[in-house]
């Protein structure tokens, strides 16, 4: 009897706190950071993928199905990323209002022009994605947009918010603006030079900052690096003098300071998330970190 | 396409002229870009530019509402024609970025022709390129908009279908369709000490014979059906010992998606949520047979029929759901359940195979399941499960299993690929089987069975791609002095194996199999050893995992 009161007093607190601020689910760290900015106290952020994962490859966790249950909004990519976890978890959510097309799903890819789309799609080809690469938020002209996006969810979801929301995505666009001039100065001594990375998911960092990211340790999207394909990246990298070497937290890193040391390149840590990184909590902090520790390497 | 073509003819002369009159601003300032690149940027330069900027953007906006005003005309008059906005008006980025790369100088008079970002991106003069000029005595130098952006959001089109209801196609590969489609192919290559496999390995797509097996290739169709239904449907192919083909409806159902309270109702052929395993198809699972008490208790082919199931989850803060089904439970599908049996014969009684008299005729199954997670990387999900009906091994006799199963997962906080994981995962299952006096009473006794098994498992995924898995499995069966029948053997299994999954979409597997079979008061004991090499290969839509 005592543990159904108590039972009963939970959904009670579930249903007062739901209603006080809007609850939003991210499947990604980097989506969650940008709620945050533009939701601010008035939004409870819940991320299902943590920032240190391969985000291909999450555990659909039956609390997920939890969180998505009692979403307002989710944001989500849109662009294939999720798609080995995320629609089992819709499918037990069952909670229509963060059906795609209703106001409470906000898809980060919407009006992004997404890069590499391939003209034929075979998975002879590795991973990759028919709707072209999803990694891309650490465009921060990118996340300006995906800002204003969730920027104008809110404000429809919670429309006494609104101005709050507005204001919030002002100040995040003028603080970026503000930052491209920094992070664009300090990229542009590397104007053009090579980068290798073990995956590709830096088309988009490559493009706004003028770098050429495009020799990749995995000899196709999703494959481990084989022995001849690390061969090959240490001559293309001696040839063309290489400096850097980017690594995610979730990729072996023994196999980029093999190559490092073959070639005299630095290994750069890199995470497409904020808190994949020591003290990257925030977007801001995050871009920060790499701008500062890809020019470092390449000095 | 022609309604761009259109739209873009409607702009160009508008463009013209919007730029004629902002011409003169434009003409005074216009050089300045070429110059800042031979010589650093003045402070008057910059104002002249600002202003410029303004006056532009004042243009572009007076220009947008006008294209939208365009827009709307033509969607009226051409309401039969595709999408408002081009999806991808430039399949590549780069391009765009070589536009906004450009110096401007160049770009004033064109900007017309060009989206809107284009046109604020010309507020940064050609920063990239005028890498002689120092960027820092440039505010306002780096872009802060492009082409990558294709415009504000909401009014946007996204290649999944925003603003798409769910009857809308579903993407598969960069196309659309309105279904997902897969075909999932299992082959084994085995070798036993024993000559009847078929008589070891207790599920039907388990290795039944020494030498190549192929005894799972399935088609899988899911989709929207319309607002209201999704559809699922699963049909296997496989070859017999003979090399004939069998074909099964293994699943095909449709199931809500939009009732209110957390509800779900499925309707159609569907395999049971009995436990773990036995509503999840061969290809998921982490060896390449079905573990005794599945194949024994529940069947060949696990417990599924045609039927109708309720779930529902609970409004508490962790996942909690209630589940319950009823089922024909006829045939072999209904192993333990309405089954005739193979040539009529059942425990060894002459089955009754009659019609369904009423309601204690169906299987009833009720489950409740549980999910905590333990920490950030460690989950458990605990399930108890039930199934209730009558056999045909008598005029009134009924089965009861019950099952109880625990899973739990730990994987890296820093996994790639999904790995490194450590998977345990047990179900326990008891039956209480009335085995009647067989049809017409031609059997001498009726008995009550009580059999209980398990098992237990282990997979270890060390290393991206890589799972070795152990396995332990009992059965109990209650030995009788007067039912003679091969599966009434108590018996055990010790299996190990190591796969590698080169991607998600093919595996390869070898596995050792010890078997004992215990002796009982008809049948001898017996100890069998198998090794099978198993592979698989998906094809089609991407399947998700469920947890």
């Amino acid at each position: 009897m005592k543990k159904t009161w108590f039972i009963f007093y939970i959904i009670v607190v579930c249903a007062c706190s739901a209603q006080a601020k809007l609850n939003v689910v991210a499947t990604l760290p980097d989506f969650g950071s940008l709620a945050r900015e533009i939701g601010g106290d008035k939004v409870n952020v819940t991320v299902l993928a943590k920032p240190t994962e391969d985000p291909h490859f999450v555990d659909a966790r039956p609390s997920f199905v939890v969180s998505l249950r009692n979403a307002d909004a989710l944001i989500d990519g849109g662009a294939e990323l999720e798609v080995g976890w995320l629609p089992p978890l819709l499918q037990n959510a069952r909670n229509p209002k963060i059906d795609v097309g209703k106001p409470g799903r906000i898809q980060a890819s919407e009006g992004v022009r997404l890069m590499n789309v391939p003209a034929n799609v075979t998975r002879a080809a590795g991973d990759v994605h028919a709707l072209g690469n999803p990694h891309f938020t650490v465009d921060p002209i990118i996340a300006k947009a995906i800002a204003q996006h969730i920027a104008q969810s809110f404000s429809a979801l919670d429309p006494p918010n609104a101005a709050f929301y507005q204001a919030n995505y002002k100040k995040f666009e003028t603080t970026i603006n503000a930052k491209l001039q920094e992070w664009g100065a300090a990229m542009l001594p590397f104007h053009n030079q090579h980068v290798v990375a073990y995956h590709d998911s830096w088309p988009y960092f490559a493009h706004r900052f003028g770098l050429n990211i495009d020799i990749f340790l995995e000899p196709k999207p999703g494959i481990p690096p084989s022995p001849s394909h690390l061969t090959e990246v240490i001559a293309q990298m001696k040839a063309q003098h290489i400096k850097a070497i980017i690594v995610e937290p979730f990729h072996d890193r023994r196999i980029a300071e093999k190559v490092a040391s073959a070639t005299g390149a630095k290994v750069v840590e890199f995470s497409q998330f904020p808190g994949g990184l020591p003290g990257t909590d925030s977007y801001i902090k995050l871009i920060d970190a790499l701008v500062s520790r890809l020019a470092a390497a390449l000095k | 396409m022609k309604r761009i073509i259109l739209i873009a003819l409607a702009i160009l002369p508008l463009a013209i002229v919007s730029a004629q009159q902002a011409a003169p601003p434009a003409a005074s300032a216009s050089p300045a870009p070429n110059v800042s690149s031979t010589t650093p940027a003045t402070a008057e330069d910059v104002a002249a530019l600002r202003q410029q900027v303004q006056s532009l953007t004042q243009t572009v906006k007076g220009l947008q509402q006008q294209v939208k005003d365009q827009q709307a005309a033509l969607e009226k008059a051409n309401l039969t024609g595709e999408s408002g906005l081009p999806a991808n008006p430039e399949p590549s980025a780069i391009a765009g970025a070589e536009a906004s790369l450009t110096p401007s100088g160049s770009a004033v008079p064109q900007f017309p022709t060009e989206d809107t970002s284009v046109v604020s991106s010309t507020t940064a003069p050609a920063a990239l390129p005028a890498a002689g000029a120092s960027p820092s005595s440039l505010p306002g130098s780096f872009p802060t908009t492009d082409t990558s952006v294709v415009t504000s959001a909401p009014e946007t089109i996204s290649s999944t279908g925003a603003g798409a209801s769910l009857t809308q196609p579903i993407t598969i590969g960069g196309g659309k369709a309105y279904m997902n489609i897969s075909l999932d192919s299992v082959f084994a290559l085995a070798y036993s000490s024993a000559t009847d496999l078929h008589n070891i390995e207790v599920g039907d797509h388990d290795p039944q014979q020494r030498g190549f097996n192929a005894r799972n290739t399935e088609l899988a169709f899911d989709g929207a059906v319309d607002p209201y239904f999704e559809g699922f449907a699963n049909i296997v192919f496989l070859l017999d010992n003979n090399n004939n083909t069998e074909v099964e409806l293994e699943e095909a159902f449709m199931q809500t998606t939009s009732l209110p309270y957390n509800l779900q109702l499925k309707g159609g052929q569907f395999l049971a949520a009995f436990g773990r395993l036995n509503s999840t198809h061969p290809h998921t699972w982490d060896f390449a047979d079905t573990p005794l008490v599945n194949g024994l208790f529940l069947g060949p082919d696990g417990l599924r029929g045609v039927g109708a199931q309720a779930s529902w989850t609970l409004p508490v803060p962790w996942y909690s759901q209630l589940i319950f089904a009823s089922q024909n439970g006829q045939g072999e599908a209904g192993f333990s359940f309405r089954n005739p049996g193979d040539n009529g014969m059942f425990f060894d009684r002459v089955t009754t195979d009659r019609a369904a008299r009423g309601l204690q005729d169906f299987v009833w199954i009720p489950r409740f399941e549980n999910s905590f997670n333990l920490s950030d990387t460690q989950t458990v999900l605990a399930g108890v499960s039930g199934a209730f009906g009558s056999n045909e091994t008598g005029a009134n006799s009924r089965t009861q299993i019950y099952g109880a199963d625990l899973l739990y997962k730990w994987k890296s906080s820093h996994a790639e690929g999904g790995f490194p994981f450590v998977k345990w995962q047990t179900e326990f299952m008891y039956r209480r089987f009335q085995a009647g006096h067989g049809a017409d009473d031609s059997f001498p006794v009726a008995e009550t069975f009580h059999d209980w098994g398990l098992y237990s498992q282990v997979l270890w995924g060390f290393k991206k791609g890589w799972v070795a898995g152990i396995r332990g499995d009992y059965v109990h069966m209650q030995d009788s002095m007067y039912t003679d029948d091969l599966d009434r053997q108590s018996r055990w299994r010790l299996s190990a194996n190591l796969t590698w999954y080169p991607t998600e979409f093919s595996k390869i597997r070898l596995q050792y199999n010890q078997d004992f079979l215990q002796k009982n008061f008809f049948l001898s004991a017996r100890e069998v050893e198998s090794i099978f090499l198993q592979w698989e290969f998906i094809l089609g839509s991407h399947g998700a995992h469920k947890f």
